[in-house]
């Protein structure tokens, strides 16, 4: 009976972790690989501990393996998570089959500290709503332009709420408000807009 | 050689080195840094395996010990990696 079930728990440990093996080499970015490596490698992980407590029929051994049990459950998705945000604040690509990127605008990047835009009401009376804040990089095409020259609200449909300079904020910037690197932008207007605006903003697109 | 050791020697251990060698390639391929952390990671948890699946095969209980060793270190790993890249930003 402890043999039998030490076999299928070893079995299925052994897969899971081969699984892991398998994601981390096929998926195709790093969010997807970790998403395959961390769970599906602990959990298989766990599942080689319960066949050593089932197997080993002593005390020291049991509490051995379920110390590592347990460091491990709650040890991995820590990592998983800090190494998870550093790969996001230094701009690990995404898969590009990618839809959404639900962080995106959503985070302080000078401080990286993590926040959301509470305008409920605003989304209730304007569906598909959305402010973004963006940084302006030091090669956007934009940059030095003036806001009546960008033309953004006329062309893109969206509108440049404020700027933050530094320590400085911009609020309702008229026409012949200036952009410039290193400002953050904070946008409202529809998120298809708003990707566009993005990627031009960027440099990434004309 | 008792049903157990079989398994392991025939079945744990292959798959298990294979899933090693797997992680080593994207450990090599990269192309990020996180994705080598990751695989580290991944590493250490594949080696926490091999340790526990040896243990059983040669019945040694003892050597549960280093499990624990690799498996302290390696998140300590980790969260170093994490904390100086998020630094380097």
């Amino acid at each position: 009976m402890v043999e039998i079930a030490t076999i299928v728990l070893i079995l299925v440990g052994t897969f899971l972790m081969f699984v892991a093996g398998l994601g981390i080499t096929r998926m195709p970015d790093l969010f997807l690989r970790m998403s395959a490596t961390t769970k599906v490698s602990t959990l298989g992980m766990g599942a080689v501990m319960l066949a050593v407590v089932i197997y080993f029929d002593d005390l020291v051994a049991t509490f051995h393996a379920i110390a590592i049990i347990l460091f491990v459950f709650i040890s991995a998705p820590v990592a998983a998570h800090v190494i998870g945000r550093a790969a996001y604040f230094t701009g690990v690509p995404l898969w590009e089959g990618t839809i959404v990127d639900e962080l995106r605008g959503h985070y302080d990047l000078r401080t990286h500290q993590l926040e959301s835009v509470p305008l409920p009401e605003l989304e209730e009376h304007l569906p598909d709503v959305q402010v973004l804040k963006v940084l302006l990089p030091a090669t956007s095409p934009l940059a030095g332009q003036t806001l009546a020259q960008i033309n953004m609200r006329r062309r893109y449909d969206v509108t440049v709420l404020a700027i933050r300079r530094g320590d400085r904020m911009i609020t309702n910037p008229g026409g012949d408000a200036q952009i410039q690197p290193a400002d953050e932008l904070i946008l409202i207007g529809k998120s298809a807009k708003l990707d566009e605006v993005v990627s031009i903003l960027r440099g990434l697109a004309r | 050689m008792t049903p157990v050791q079989g398994l392991v020697v025939f079945v744990a251990f292959p798959l298990l080195t294979i899933a090693v060698i797997l992680a080593f390639v994207r450990l090599v391929r990269g192309p990020s840094l996180p994705d080598r952390v990751v695989a580290l990671d991944l590493i250490s948890t594949l080696m926490i395996g091999i340790i526990a699946v040896y243990a059983i095969a040669t019945d040694e209980p003892v050597l549960l010990d280093l499990a624990i060793v690799l498996a302290l270190i390696s998140f300590l790993g980790t969260v170093a990696f994490a904390h100086y890249l998020e630094r380097r930003v």
